[in-house]
């Protein structure tokens, strides 16, 4: 079964040359200081010190060629260049907002970029006291007594909530139930995450962008192990009927999952107070921008089943002074200890960009959240009655509340729409072959008349 | 020498602990009515830490300041490659044309799929394999997305049910153990051999009609290169069942090995660990997959492919689905993607030449018995009589970040020590002078010279105490 | 290191002890098992009612570093558990054979099959 690649040139033996041609700019020893080890450990070449049979050996080349740092950038900032500079409006689960200066600054501090999982945690008490201060938040947003240091993303949270939700019920359960808007690669992880179980996922039905409670009702059975539901949704409408999906899910001994963020929990119902088990979803969205999908999974849940949490908690604890001091807890839930018993797989998760929503929270204050929050409801609310005003377009399409985004309804192929927004420089989502979706932050609010002019002129 | 190390400690008096908390600074009430949303739908207030940004910048500064990286000092974790980050890396990925939203258009895009395409190439070439996919958004989560490919893979030919056991040695990380149980497998351990390495007779006696994959590290644990091999290919492929790589070692090998070319069919990269992007205090990092081209129509969706001069995004014929909501850790891989770029096909292999050199001159210098190899970029030494842990918590007090303790359990007291090539040889030296500290002295109640003294875990498992709710006011 | 093997009690080969009570059962974990484990967190022990089969898991107790299952020497039902243990896991540590107990059983079952202390003492 060999597949050895055969590149043109002969090998090269690199070691010697330090870093003068071919070597790594970051191995840090010269080659005076390379001799030195050669005889300190009494081989010639450093061949000699690798125990590789003949058969398995490369002796190809990689067609990658070194280059300095300034022709890489220059290269990446060509390459990249190629991407349309648009104002997008788009979220559907990822969101911009503005991120203040601070969070690079500090984030990007060596000692916390380039250290590691807080194995020691007396050289480590910045970061774990960061964390601390991150699941903190999370604790005060959802109103759940336990909020773990990340995981990767909303949907592998979503699908580790599921897996919490098999483990903890006492009745045994098979199904997990999804509201049908739920956004199709969600589901995807999801579907994986249960794949080595027995539980399947199941669609319940939606009215008007929201949960018909009278259709979960009649899909709920005991078989259920947990209903997921959003709030804002992934089509920017602002859940009603939280109250009656946590009875429901009491009801039937289901675990009550809720998806949302940061900047949402800020100011609409706290989880806790409709009878949400567990909070997933993306927190990155204060700390990064959408950022091609780099994520930060949100996981917040009832005291209840602290045992059973996914991912690192950090605790709180003292030190041989007395002092309180922090550290990674409750390790035995962990892959390290328990192995195929764990909670879960994670090891390394998202705990820097966690270091970064902590800091926008914090520097955003419980005011600038609060107000955050109320402008992304604002906003949305009055581009939707401007695109409303268009001629052949019709929004929102969903009666009631929104959040960041709204979708619309245009008389006109929505593709061919989107691609004229494009031309002119807008991003907007295409939902259906009538339908758009867009949404407006802070981060572009500054275009959206550009974009109401534009839509018009495209539908005229 | 070492002896002048004192990590900075803030310590305010007032509170209870160091660095006081957020909320212990300040402390704001925001109310919610001035919202249009109506009361219902709103929750009651925002109680929230409230610091003006002066005050936000001197905690996180202290913070970082009672903390330890590998801008610090050595950082020899075994199986971490806790190697130096490039820092116009960080330019790179702050480059605000890389800040595009998952869901544009792909003929919008054509940058960063061009990025996707080269990096996923890169690796291809690297790992001696056909088709990477650069989803999964860390190591673990590439092997569940690896062994998910195996799993459609038997599935697609008939015998998924039938092959329900993954084979891990006992040696492996504990992720390869959780991973295999995640989707679904039971997970047979193999003992390894007197040698450390893999046990062939157990290896057939454990390999049979039941098996799905086996999963191997290599160089292994112990730092040890499975010089059987391809007898190991030949003896899980003769079972019809497929051989997994973890990649975390993969730093030995680079340019001089490939898991493609021993037999392997699927792989993972931990691009945090050989590809030198930032731990970020846990992550993120990112663990794409590498397949061989009978695997490549299960790999997750999508991949980015090249059509008639454009990138586009296509799902693979039998795809496993998605393992992350989005294309996984974007900004994590266009630093590997430059890290790669810059080091060029020389710069790799004078990598792995290093990290080995490097491994092996330490291991001279020190005095602690060295039980296996021989061993490559990491060998794992024995504490001796000291318990491990505590021979750890002496070397932080010489500005040193320990290895890794008390794995692999196959030596007694293990400390598995990886310093990569990034360490001069004046380092490596100030790393031996501190492994020769705290093997002469005695029990201590170190670390002394760190910010926090030796914390209490069991206090803290027994009485969890996870945010500041639940801190005495 | 000399652990303490009380006599009177019978010993499973996985480190629990059982020790008839009148018409029960009452069953830990040994001197030697709470050491190795170390400082002991948790305690995870059965419901009250349930049946539990011999040698099967019917618990987990955790420490710090490491997960142990809890095995029991005899086929039987959970007549109580030790309410302690929640908020004193340390009991387990402090005094295995004592305070530190784990469940008590009913059971049809002899205790033939166990080892006696000798036997105990001699495995460990």
């Amino acid at each position: 079964m060999s597949r050895q690649r055969d590149a043109p040139g002969p090998a090269e033996s690199a070691v010697g040359d330090g870093t003068a041609d071919g070597g790594s700019p970051y191995a840090a020893s010269s080659p005076s200081e390379v001799a030195a080890m050669l005889e300190a450990v009494g081989v010639d070449s450093v061949e000699e010190l690798f125990d590789i049979p003949e058969g398995v050996r490369f002796d190809g080349q990689f067609d990658v060629e070194g280059a300095s740092e300034q022709a890489v950038i220059r290269r990446l900032e060509r390459t990249l260049g190629a991407n349309d500079d648009l104002t997008e409006f788009l979220g559907r689960g990822r969101y911009a907002h503005y991120v203040p200066s601070v969070v690079d600054t500090l984030s990007l501090r060596s000692e916390f970029i380039t250290s590691y999982t807080q194995y020691q945690p007396e050289v480590a008490q910045g970061f774990l006291q960061a964390l601390f201060e991150y699941q903190s938040m999370l604790v005060e947003l959802t109103g759940l007594g336990v909020a773990n240091c990340s995981m990767y993303d909303a949907a592998t949270a979503l699908g580790e909530a599921a897996l919490l939700a098999a483990r903890v019920r006492s009745v045994d359960g098979s199904r997990v139930l999804v509201p049908d808007y739920v956004r199709e690669e969600r589901r995807d992880v999801l579907e994986n995450y249960v794949s080595g179980t027995d539980l399947s996922v199941v669609s319940f039905p939606t009215a008007n962008g929201q949960v018909d409670p009278v259709a979960l009702d009649s899909t709920l059975s005991e078989d259920a192990v947990a209903v997921y539901a959003e709030n804002p949704t992934v089509e920017g409408v602002v859940e009603e009927h939280l109250h009656r999906v946590g009875e429901l899910a009491e009801e039937y001994g289901a675990l009550f999952c809720l998806g949302s963020d940061p900047v949402a929990l800020s100011l609409l119902q706290s989880p806790a107070a409709v009878g949400a088990d567990v909070v997933v979803g993306d927190a990155s969205v204060l700390g990064v921008g959408p950022a091609y999908g780099t994520s930060l999974g949100m996981f917040a849940c009832d005291e209840a089943y602290l045992r059973q949490v996914p991912g690192r908690l950090v605790g709180c604890s003292e030190d041989s002074d007395g002092a309180r001091a922090y550290t990674l807890t409750l390790q035995t839930r962990e892959q390290h200890i328990r192995k195929e018993r764990a909670t879960s797989n994670i090891c390394t998760n998202q705990a820097w960009v966690a270091l970064r929503t902590a800091i926008h929270a914090a520097s955003l204050g419980p005011s600038g959240l609060v107000g955050l929050a109320e402008r992304c409801h604002r906003l949305p609310e009055r581009v939707a009655s401007e695109f409303d005003e268009i001629p052949g377009v019709s929004a929102p399409v969903h009666d009631g509340f929104h959040f960041r985004e709204f979708a619309a309804r245009v008389e006109r192929d929505a593709s061919a729409l989107a691609a004229d927004l494009r031309a002119d420089g807008f991003a907007v989502h295409v939902r259906d072959e009538d339908e758009i979706q867009v949404c407006v932050t802070d981060a572009n609010e500054h275009r959206t008349d550009d974009l109401v002019r534009s839509v018009a002129e495209a539908m005229a | 020498m070492t002896d002048r190390y004192e990590q900075a400690v803030w310590d305010d008096g007032e509170s209870d602990g160091y660095e006081p908390l957020l909320t212990e600074k300040s402390l704001a009430r925001a109310e919610t009515d001035n919202s249009d949303l109506p009361d219902r739908l709103t929750r009651d207030a925002l109680e929230f830490p409230a610091p003006s940004e002066p005050e936000l910048v001197r905690h996180y500064t202290r913070l970082s300041q009672m903390n330890y990286g590998v801008d610090s000092g050595p950082f020899p974790l075994g199986s971490c490659t806790m190697k130096y980050n490039p820092k116009f890396t960080e330019d790179v990925a702050a480059m605000s044309e890389a800040a595009v939203h998952p869901d544009r258009s792909p003929a919008t895009v054509q940058g960063t799929l061009t990025v996707y395409h080269e990096l996923g190439e890169y690796l291809a070439q690297i790992g001696g394999m056909d088709a990477v996919s650069l989803q999964p958004p860390a190591g673990a989560a590439g092997e569940f997305a690896g062994i998910l490919v195996a799993r459609a893979y038997h599935e697609h030919n008939g015998d998924g049910d039938s092959r329900d056991e993954v084979i891990v040695p006992a040696s492996a990380h504990g992720t390869n153990f959780a991973s295999a149980a995640m989707a679904g497998y039971e997970v047979v351990e193999l003992p390894a051999a007197d040698d450390g390495r893999v046990d062939l007779d157990a290896l057939r006696a454990a390999t049979g009609d039941s098996t799905a994959a086996l999963m191997l590290t290599n160089p292994n644990t112990l730092g040890l290169f499975e010089r059987d091999i391809e007898a190991v290919a030949d003896i899980v492929h003769d079972a019809g069942g497929l051989l997994y790589y973890d990649g975390a070692n993969l730093n030995a090998l680079l340019g001089r090995a490939r898991p493609g070319d021993m037999g392997f069919d699927v792989m993972h990269f931990n691009v945090h660990k050989t590809f030198a992007t930032p731990h970020g205090g846990g992550g993120p990092g990112a663990g794409p997959i590498g397949v061989s081209e009978t695997l490549a129509p299960f790999l997750p969706t999508p991949q980015v492919r090249a059509v008639d001069g454009e990138y586009e995004l296509r799902e693979p014929e039998h795809s496993i689905g998605k393992v992350h909501g989005a294309m996984g850790n974007w900004l994590v891989l266009l630093k590997a993607h430059a890290y790669i770029s810059r080091l060029g096909d020389a710069g790799l292999r004078d990598t792995s030449a290093k990290a080995v050199l490097n491994a092996n001159y330490l291991a001279e210098q020190i005095d602690l018995e060295i039980p296996f190899g021989p061993f490559h970029h990491e060998f794992v030494a024995s504490a001796g009589e000291t318990d491990a842990a505590e021979f750890a918590k002496r070397m932080l007090d010489y500005g040193v970040h320990p290895p890794t303790t008390k794995w692999p359990e196959i030596v007694d007291e293990a400390l598995m020590t990886e310093p990569t090539e990034a360490e001069s040889r004046a380092s490596l030296d100030s790393l031996a002078a501190a492994f020769a500290a705290a093997s002469e002295a005695g029990d201590s109640t170190a670390p002394e010279r760190t910010a926090a003294g030796r914390i209490d875990q069991t206090s803290a498992a027994r009485n969890p105490r996870l945010s500041w709710h639940d801190l005495d006011p | 290191m000399a652990f303490d093997v009380p006599d009177g009690l019978r010993y499973a080969e996985s480190h629990e002890w059982i020790e008839r009570r009148d018409d029960r059962f009452r069953v830990g974990i040994t001197d030697f098992a709470q050491d190795e484990l170390g400082d002991i967190v948790f305690v995870d022990l059965p419901a009250e009612g349930e049946t539990v089969t011999a040698e099967a898991a019917f618990g987990v107790v955790e420490s710090i570093k490491a997960v142990s299952d809890l095995y029991t020497p005899v086929t039987g039902t959970v007549v109580t558990t030790n309410d302690r243990l929640s908020s004193e896991p340390e009991l387990v540590n402090e005094e295995p054979f004592g305070d530190g107990w784990l469940v008590e059983l009913t059971s049809d079952d002899d205790l033939e099959h166990l080892l006696g202390p000798e036997g105990y003492r001699a495995q460990i």
